[in-house]
């Protein structure tokens, strides 16, 4: 039987905020566990949550940077769990009126045609702390850095039919979050974390079959490489004849399968109720429009504008832009460069495939804007050339210094000297009679072998063309 | 000293002038509640060195030139407000050696008006209830009749004379109940009037900080040190708008009070008459009198159990002992949770935490939760509708007397005792507990309820009114003897 894959993602994003959702703790990644953390977040007697609002922003920019309608009137609900990483044994969160609701996606499906993915609710939640397990598996630790960091959750309707809908709806996802200052979106940090609800149905049927829920996934890859995995698994189950047991899974990223975390998906009874400690959220018409005017160009119009204003290939754009990150390091190495398609050249190429193999991202990469708009401008005034830059970049990621601290203290300068380089010239001359006997003699290759032999007495630093302008000289004179 | 004899203003205002030092009297205070406390067990904790350097500190900042509005005078702190100086055990074994590493907001800034804070009184377990049955150390006995409870071990404490201030909380009639029984004044202030921030609230609904006094004179006083703004609770944002309303009464044949023209049946009859007589005493000072109703009365008391038992099921499932506190051992996590919460939960505490979950769940949510918040809107509108046919109401405080102090009392009765004072805590409005007479030899208190946010109005009407009602109360013997 041919199978339709139906697939819904709840997305969390941690909201890029100064300090926690209800405590003035720092919201920043600390290698120290139990560092950020309070009375407050730890969950003493005592003390209430006083409301971050720069966190509520961020939740409506969201939310209407994700084409949602907004509740004017919204408030905060406790969902009461017991778990260690939740110190006060409830989370706060958006259960019954959620600050956006009905938003939407457009992305292209597998066939190139625009589709929309609809977006049920974005609610806003606090975090819970982590536990940390021992390596013997016998005691567990708490660390409550994350405890009551804001979040938002985006919850699709089940719209997405594949895999790779899923990724790049991700990917759009992260964009548009990056783009809109809501959250940066790192994966690898758990800033930003992915659920996935997977059912498959006979082709045409339109109600759903039995999904299951598939968690723990740390990168793009991995979600789509597990629904790849969990849709196979199931058409297998299904075509056998048996049912598909609705369970959470946990993706495994070594052996690239998925295992049972959870038995039977339960609906869990949280006991939701109206926080009593927290006021309403009451955001006027103004306040939902400024916010509306006041967001950011997102990726496809500044794609559009690098091409008008830069004169950029429409898929370099897209491939800067992708990334709001990349995209204001491309602008801000212009600030002080002006070579547009140089800089694209450089900063799409030989830069994010060091910063990929590296493992880097972009803003914590030590290769500063600055410093590619030096090393362009030094290839530019014939100072050092695109190979020798290339070794630059590598010594400067690595060590942090500047590419002309690095060139100046390597000597690495190109020698254009011409009486420096002439000087050499006459003594290969002098050495290679032959070589020049096979020039005059027609044998234009000479003329290569002697610009070698130019390069490798000056340990490759002679202007190459220099080289060869000066050797013809020589040789006709 | 006879602190009966003398009010907190009056204290202070010696202490000011150099009169008295706040470190004399504080040990003779000390003193006083060290003896009295082994009769009574109003305190968890008695300050020491901590009140005699408090009140050392009162008197440099006097020698300095500094004028305290509360210099000096002694204050009883309930255990569930957080203190640095002493434990807060939260009426629970779990938390008998925890010191908070903060202050209460109204701690803080009674003791930088001058107050000294002679103790930490008894609280029920995790600060629910009104009788101090559930409390690890037993009840604290009424000095009045040492077989009943005080229901407030703050209102024994000023009734025994130890102290001349009472910092208190209230979510359904502590308070005032413990104000009744003890023959003190208690004030309970409007709803967002006095930060919570360091009480341990366990319904941010209902949960309110207010203060007691031996004097009506001193709680417009300790009001305006403890009320304001404090960004550290969310509901405190209402009252930034306070300065708008009237504070004061200038003239009493212009004010309205109401009272419950059918007072339901339960009502033990003294109690009734006692309301009666009243209203007759305050009459002849030229005060309109208007039959209100307040039809939802019975249906409020059911709501208002479901609504604390619901809110206080999750605020209190951060007491695992684990972060803070005392957890007891155990082989896994699931059973230090088990044996923890079993061994230090009880009474009230308990039981709300059982009930609470269940009107939460799926089940009675819609059954219970969903309709006691419908009764709420009720009781609410209701109660604005009796304030627009009067300026004040007043109302019974409690149904019968204090409880036994050996706790055998029906939980039934436990429960319906609060059926006059709930109303307030849904509502919002301030109330004010005056001694308005006695029954059986032990004081009872009747209440005066004002509009929200007209505290000053209310305390300003209740001072003109006071010498007429607590005239019966000349004679009266807190001590206990
Ligand atoms: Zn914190």
């Amino acid at each position: 039987m041919k199978y339709e894959t139906v697939i819904g993602l709840e997305v969390h994003v941690e909201l890029l905020t100064e300090s926690k959702f209800f405590c003035a703790c720092p919201n920043h990644f600390a290698a120290e566990p139990n560092v950020n953390t309070c009375p407050g977040c730890l969950g003493f007697p005592g003390i209430l949550p006083q409301l971050n609002k720069v966190a509520v922003q961020k939740a409506l920019t969201a939310a209407l940077a994700l084409n949602c309608e907004i509740a004017l009137f919204s408030y905060f609900d406790r969902k009461n769990y017991f778990y260690p990483d939740l110190s006060k044994g409830y989370q706060i969160s958006q259960f019954h009126v959620p600050i956006g609701s009905n938003g939407y996606l457009d992305l292209e499906d597998d066939q190139g045609l625009l589709k929309r993915v609809r977006i049920g609710r974005v609610h806003m939640e606090e975090d819970a702390g982590k536990l940390v397990h021992s390596p013997a598996g016998d005691t567990s630790l708490v660390d409550y850095n994350r405890a009551g960091v804001p979040l938002i959750e985006v919850v699709t309707e089940p719209d997405l039919r594949s895999p790779g809908e899923a990724k790049r709806y991700l990917e759009k996802l992260k964009s548009i979050l990056q783009y809109s200052s809501v959250s940066d979106c790192k994966m690898e940090e758990g800033s930003l974390r992915c659920d996935a609800n997977i059912s498959l149905r006979p082709v045409g049927s339109d109600t759903l079959g039995s999904k299951t829920e598939l968690k723990n996934m740390n990168s793009f890859k991995a979600v789509e490489k597990s629904l790849e995995h969990e849709i196979k698994r199931q058409r297998a189950i299904l075509n056998s004849g048996d049912e598909v047991v609705s369970q959470t899974l946990r993706w495994e990223e070594n052996s690239q399968e998925t295992i049972v975390m959870r038995g039977k998906l339960q609906a869990h009874d949280y006991r939701c109720f109206v926080d009593p400690e927290l006021a309403p959220i009451q955001l006027t018409i103004e306040e939902v429009e400024e916010a509306r005017q006041n967001l950011p160009e997102m990726a496809e119009a500044r794609a559009a504008r690098f091409v008008k204003d830069y004169k950029l290939p429409g898929y370099d754009a897209a491939v800067l832009t992708a990334s709001r990150s990349l995209a204001d390091y491309f602008e801000s190495c212009l600030a002080i460069y002006d070579n547009p398609k140089a800089a694209c050249n450089w900063i799409m190429g030989e830069f994010t495939a060091r910063l990929n193999s590296a493992g880097i991202e972009v803003d914590r990469c030590p290769f500063t804007p600055h410093f590619m708009a030096e090393l362009l401008k030094m290839i530019d005034d014939g100072l050092i050339s695109g190979k020798l830059a290339k070794e630059v970049l590598d010594q400067s990621i690595a060590s942090g210094k500047s590419p002309s601290q690095i060139v100046e203290k390597e000597n690495l300068t190109q020698i254009s000297d011409h009486g420096e380089l002439e000087k050499i010239i006459r003594q290969m001359i002098a050495e290679h009679p032959d070589s020049v006997e096979n020039y005059h003699g027609g044998k234009t290759k000479a003329l290569g072998f002697l610009v070698g032999q130019v390069m490798k007495e000056t340990k490759g630093k002679a202007n190459p063309q220099l080289v060869n302008e000066l050797l013809l000289k020589t040789l006709e004179g | 000293m006879n602190l009966k004899t003398i009010s907190a203003g009056r204290i202070a205002d010696k202490v000011n002038r150099g009169e008295l030092k706040a470190r004399d009297l504080a040990e003779i205070v000390l003193q006083n509640a060290r003896e009295l406390n082994n009769k009574l067990n109003i305190f968890c904790s008695i300050a020491g060195a901590e009140a005699l350097e408090q009140a050392s500190a009162v008197d440099q900042k006097i020698e300095a030139g500094i004028c305290l509005p509360l210099a000096g005078v002694p204050l009883a702190v309930k255990d569930n407000f957080m203190y640095k100086a002493l434990p807060t055990t939260l009426g629970s074994s779990q938390f008998k050696s925890f010191y908070p590493p903060y202050n209460a907001a109204a701690v803080d800034k009674l003791i930088a008006a001058g107050a000294v804070v002679v103790g930490k009184t008894n609280v029920d377990n995790m600060g629910i209830g009104s009788t101090t049955l559930d409390s690890p150390q037993g009840p604290t006995l009424n000095p009045g009749d040492l077989q009943k409870v005080a229901g407030s071990a703050g209102a024994a404490a000023l009734a025994a004379g130890i102290c001349s201030l009472a910092l208190e909380s209230d979510s359904g009639g502590a308070l005032l109940q413990g104000a009744s029984h003890c023959g003190v004044f208690g004030l309970l202030p409007s709803a967002g009037l006095v930060s919570r921030h360091g009480l341990a609230v366990h319904s941010g609904s209902f949960c309110r900080a207010g203060v007691s006094a031996l004097f009506p004179e001193d709680l417009p006083v300790a009001l305006k040190v403890i009320s304001g703004y404090d960004p550290r609770d969310a509901v405190t944002a209402a009252c930034r708008e306070v300065n708008t309303r009237r504070d004061k009464t200038d003239d009493l044949s212009n004010l309205v009070v109401g009272y419950l023209e059918t007072l339901s049946g339960s009502a033990a009859d003294p109690r009734r008459n006692l309301v009666k007589d009243t209203l007759n005493r305050i009459a002849a000072l030229g005060i309109r009198k208007a039959a209100v109703q307040l039809k939802h009365l019975p249906e409020a008391l059911r709501a208002h159990q479901v609504i604390a038992a619901a809110e206080a099921s999750s605020s209190l499932l951060r007491y695992d002992g684990i972060r803070y506190g005392q957890a007891i051992e155990a082989e896994d996590l699931e059973l230090l949770y088990r044996k923890t919460r079993r061994a230090t939960f009880n009474g009230e505490a308990l039981n709300r935490s059982i009930f609470g979950t269940y009107f939460l769940s799926k089940d009675g949510y819609n059954r219970y939760y969903r309709q006691a918040l419908k009764v709420w809107t009720l009781i609410r509108e209701e109660l604005k509708t009796v304030f627009e046919q009067c300026d004040l109401l007043l109302m019974p405080v409690v149904r019968t007397g204090p409880f036994l102090a050996s706790g055998e009392t029906a939980y039934s009765d436990l429960l319906e005792n609060d059926l006059f004072t709930v109303p307030v805590s849904m509502a919002g409005n301030p109330a004010l507990c005056l001694p308005a007479g006695d029954i059986n030899g032990l004081p009872v208190g009747l209440q005066l309820i004002g509009k929200q946010f007209e505290d000053a109005f209310l305390l300003s009407a209740a001072l003109k009114i006071a010498p007429a009602i607590i005239s019966d109360l000349q004679g009266f013997n807190g001590g206990g003897n």
